[in-house]
């Protein structure tokens, strides 16, 4: 489908172009006009959000509302913390998944049917309904209150997809060269790390950023783990702006702003590399 | 190569746990239902033998450790209790305090989650008791309080956590309601006097209404934060309540489908705010604030709200209009507990050291300044009454007010049954019905 | 004993997988399950076996066949509509454009954004009185006065939905994606070479390829929007009168606000026994499909 924009345009097809645009850009801003509304709030006053003649864009931009989150909440340590989960979620997930993945898609064993039905099984109940249980096992492991608990629960919680996935990914990749490293000397182990993964990394990336991303935004069971104000992630942390006295938009939105950036920026890296990794045209094989 | 096996043999070992496990954890549900149903005496004991071994893990360290868990009242909350919980160790040098500050959004989420553990906190500051009290998690009031401190507080704040007449909670603080007005809108749409009757309520919204078409004469909230309290407000001023003298529950009571009847058609007519179903009382303080809002019900601290949300409101403050002739206001009262967790003399003498120390008038009167609440204590509410005078105003306001039945353990059911009885009745099901259903499912 | 070790060698490969999930979610489950059948205080404490109680209870009150249809709609419509509009915007995001990589970092920021957040802005979006939509289409001078785009109960849980699908469309768009990216271009050579047009070829070759990624993505996505919490619970809580109330908010207004945990329990139990009818037959058609 990629060969339609080397060719030269003629009348049918120029149309096709501009109908393209036409959709991206409707598209774009139909997704950006939340965030635009809410950089907006964010540097309005009160008194502006909620006057009886509402404005698009604030009066007087109040960039001091960003400063002032970082004095009302640590929020660099709120920050910190998040990077350290949902960091620590993808990598636990990933060391666990793609063995249980490999073994999935190389191997055959009785009740793998068993276990692919266990992995999907263990993701129907939400967390929220789970929560006095995962509590009572984080308190048996002494892990309420810790980072390194959020950090097993999101693993948990996304091995589901890191699995599906990544058998998927490993099922659509031919084992013959494995086959050949393995005569050549090398294990199982070291020809799924030598010569598997390399092949499989766009799909490996493409889990990496989902697991990523679900740790990241993860709310509920860090809500009910985490007491201590500096073991917060930032989901949880800036709720203290959505408070019982009042909810301020214009604190919260701020914070939900420096919440975002992180990801979407993590995204935009790897997005580079899941295209040249895809260039390289290593799927073929 | 050795090693290799070896690596493999260690590996075999460990997944065979695993399955064992596996299997294990397959037949543990019914296991653990039939063992439930007999040896339920045996699994309390194992777990006082638990919070035993903790306790003394707990004052090793040589310290006596109390925790707490207090609620969120304002921006301020955590700040303030930071600073206590260094000074009370300062002058508390055998004594390690813990205070967690959680928001009303999760508090009883975490609380709930923490006691089904077995983890309760020492002491808790909360809105609610009952619950706690009907488990037999609670000490009475006068184990864990001084009798000096005691006898400091309001006794019909007090009488709020008496069941079968024993006191379990102590007030931290307390709020009441009045209605607040838009002077400039009721000049401006020729309501000369805030409405104190029903039908001069409804005259005055007919008047904003058709002066000012963009503003909403009246402020309304039904949500589910809150919407027990709109239910307060109208049977109360309407003759009605939520349970007779004895005690038993009268929710379908004439008085009260009457009074929410009116309150509904109030809505229906194009009175009030759009979406009393979503629109929180904060909402509608903040449309009050930028004059969106004419008239409303709000607690003491409407005033600061609005000053720190950087609006300026020429507002006056009026009894909540009524229909029977007497106006009643709504008080809200939240309270200390503390959990029977097996204390040591030690312990609950540092708990007593606890409140002695909160309470102290200076401090204790400082902190429900800060909160823009109201005292529970006769002795803060003469500091405070001393001191300003608005004050002075409200402390008569709450010494007449009545308040929720929490005391009761079907209050829970009947704080969710009247909101989605007022949310059902918006959405045009008939008020009779809705109290009548409720009214017997909570008192068949 | 060779033979013996390649036999359990694949267990070896599981079993941090295993382990992890046995911990982490088997063991609240079974916890779960237990408090079903469990009397609950309201403080949380179980006091014994009471068998079906809960569930009988639960399935008495008229609210909960309400609660269930909502669930069903909640689940068909996010899943069904951002699964073709995710697809569409896939196929749309395939072609080499000016600014495609930019428009891609575009299509990820609401997956990239918390679902807290989202609600949140939504719903303040939406506000009659303040909503920053009324504004813009007032300043813009589309409307004249004030709209409420949430008069009814229905109203509200239409944007909740519209909000769902917002939320849900990049994780189909992207596993699409990456689907479309794996195909070999020479199909599609060999298509054009026999003159297959654009439709044929999307039929023939681009949606069977792409299917099979889809299906797991389904399935998790099935899962993920009936059990999803934070849209529905800030935007209304379920209310008004559980009107918009699906069985996750349900169950937790049940265990948190009025004390009900052993009912919330076989609440869930209850959304868990229908998931997986719903997802078995779901996979066994598929993996039987799979096989042909």
């Amino acid at each position: 489908m990629n060969e339609t924009a080397k060719k030269p345009l003629n009348g049918k097809k120029l149309t096709l172009r501009i109908l393209l645009y036409l959709v991206v850009f409707i598209v774009c801003v139909l997704i950006l006009y939340p965030y635009f509304a809410m950089l907006c709030t964010s540097l309005k006053g009160r008194s502006e959000i909620f006057a009886a003649k509402g404005t698009i864009l604030p009066k007087e931009a109040l960039w001091s509302n960003f400063a002032d989150i970082w004095q009302r909440a640590p929020m660099a340590k709120y920050m910190l913390n998040s990077v350290l989960i949902a960091g620590g979620s993808t990598i636990i997930a990933l060391i666990c998944g793609i063995p249980a993945a490999y073994a999935l898609s190389r191997m055959k064993f009785k009740g793998d049917i068993v276990f692919l039905g266990f992995v999907i099984v263990s993701q129907m109940f939400a967390p929220v309904v789970l929560l006095i249980g995962i509590y009572k096992v984080m308190m048996t492991l002494n892990l309420t209150n810790s980072i390194l608990g959020l950090i097993f629960i999101n693993a948990a919680f996304n091995q589901a997809f890191t699995i599906w996935l990544l058998r998927g990914t490993f099922m659509g990749i031919s084992s013959e060269m494995e086959q050949a490293a393995k005569i050549d000397g090398c294990n199982r182990f070291e020809a799924m790390v030598k010569i598997l993964l390399p092949v499989a990394a766009p799909g490996i990336v493409t889990t990496l950023i989902f697991v990523f991303i679900n740790a990241w935004n993860e709310y509920t069971v860090a809500l009910t783990l985490i007491s201590d104000d500096l073991n917060k992630p930032l989901t949880v942390g800036i709720n203290i702006f959505n408070g019982y006295n009042m909810i301020e938009w214009q604190y919260l939105f701020a914070a939900s702003l420096f919440a975002i950036a992180p990801v979407v920026i993590l995204f935009a890296i790897i997005e580079k590399n899941l295209v040249s990794g895809l260039a390289s045209g290593g799927v073929k094989g | 190569m050795k090693k290799k096996n070896l690596k493999k043999v260690l590996a075999l070992s460990l997944s065979l746990a695993a399955a064992i496990s596996l299997a294990a954890c397959g037949s543990t549900p019914a296991e653990t239902n039939t063992k439930d149903d007999t040896d339920t005496t045996q699994e309390s004991d194992n777990t006082e033998e638990e919070t035993e071994s903790t306790d003394k893990e707990e004052s090793s360290g040589g310290k006596t450790e109390i925790s707490v868990i207090a609620a969120q009242y304002g921006q301020n909350t955590a700040d303030w209790w930071k600073t206590f919980e260094a000074d009370f160790e300062k002058d508390n040098e055998g004594i390690d305090l813990n205070v967690e500050v959680i928001s009303w959004n999760d508090i009883s989420t975490t609380v709930n989650t923490r006691v089904a553990n077995n983890q309760a906190p020492d002491i808790l500051n909360i809105d609610v008791f009952a619950d706690y009290q009907a488990d037999d998690l609670l000490l009475p009031a006068k184990d864990y309080v001084s009798e000096e401190t005691y006898n400091k507080m309001y006794e019909a704040f007090l009488e709020q956590s008496n069941v079968d007449g024993t006191i379990w909670a102590i007030p931290d603080l307390a709020s009441a309601r009045a209605m607040y007005y838009n002077k400039d809108i009721l000049e401006g749409a020729g309501v000369t006097a805030p409405p104190t009757t029903w039908d001069e309520l409804t005259e005055a919204c007919k008047k904003i209404k058709e002066k000012y078409p963009d503003v909403y004469p009246w402020g309304i909230d039904m949500t589910t934060d809150e919407g027990q309290a709109a239910f307060a407000y109208y049977i109360w001023n309407n003759g009605g309540d939520f349970t007779d003298a004895d005690g038993n529950w009268t929710l379908n009571s004439p008085e009260n489908v009457a009074a929410i009847e009116y309150a509904i058609g109030l809505i229906n007519d194009g009175y009030t705010n759009t979406d009393p179903a979503n629109e929180t009382r904060y909402d509608l303080q903040d449309m009050f604030g930028t004059g969106k809002v004419a008239m409303m019900i709000a607690p003491n601290s409407l005033p600061t709200y609005i000053k720190d949300g950087g609006n300026e409101v020429n507002y006056g403050m009026a009894p909540i209009p009524n229909n029977n002739g007497t106006s009643v206001s709504a008080g809200v009262m939240d309270r200390f507990m503390c959990f029977d967790n097996e204390y040591s003399d030690e312990e609950m003498e540092a708990i007593k050291t606890f409140f002695d120390y909160f309470f102290e008038d200076e401090r204790y009167s400082a902190w429900v300044e800060m909160e823009g609440f109201l005292p529970a204590t006769k002795t803060g509410g003469e500091a405070l009454a001393a001191k300003d005078e608005s004050m002075a105003e409200w402390i008569d306001i709450v010494g007449s007010c009545k308040f929720y039945p929490t005391a009761k353990t079907e209050w829970a059911d009947v704080k969710q049954g009247v909101i989605s009885a007022e949310q059902n009745a918006l959405l045009g099901e008939s008020v009779q019905e809705q109290l009548d259903n409720l009214q017997a499912e909570i008192a068949p | 004993m060779k033979k013996f070790i390649r036999k359990i060698e694949p267990y070896l490969w599981i079993l941090p997988s295993v382990l992890l999930m046995l911990i982490f979610i088997l063991v609240p489950i079974v916890f779960v399950f237990r408090m079903a059948l469990s009397k609950v205080s309201r403080a949380g404490l179980i006091k014994g076996f009471t068998g079906l109680a809960n569930f009988t209870k639960i399935l008495s009150t008229p609210t909960f066949s309400m609660v269930l249809k909502n669930t069903l709609v909640w689940t068909v419509a996010v899943v069904g509509l951002s699964t073709l509009l995710g697809f569409i915007l896939a196929l749309i995001l395939n072609n080499a454009f000016k600014g495609r990589k930019i428009a891609r970092a575009i299509v990820v920021f609401p997956w990239a954004t918390t679902l807290v957040v989202q609600a949140s802005i939504w719903k303040f979006i939406l506000d009659t009185d303040y909503g920053t939509l009324n504004t813009l289409l007032m300043k813009l001078g589309i409307i004249d006065h004030a709209v409420n785009w949430t008069p009814s109960a229905g109203a509200w849980f239409a944007w909740e939905i519209a909000c769902g699908i917002f939320v849900t469309i990049p994780f189909v768009t992207f596993t699409v994606l990456s689907g479309l990216q794996s195909i070999d271009g020479s199909y599609y050579e060999a298509a054009t070479v026999d003159g297959a047009n654009y439709w044929q070829k999307l039929f023939k070759i681009t949606v069977p390829l792409v299917s099979s990624s889809l299906t797991v993505s389904t399935v998790l996505n099935i899962i993920y929007v009936f059990n999803s919490f934070p849209i529905i619970w800030n935007m209304t809580k379920g209310d008004p009168g559980n009107r918009t109330d699906t069985l996750v908010t349900y169950l937790y207004k049940l265990a948190f606000y009025n004390g009900k945990q052993g009912e919330a329990a076989a609440v869930s139990v209850i959304g868990f026994l229908i998931l997986l009818v719903c997802a078995t037959a779901y996979m066994v058609a598929t993996l039987k499909k799979g096989d042909e």
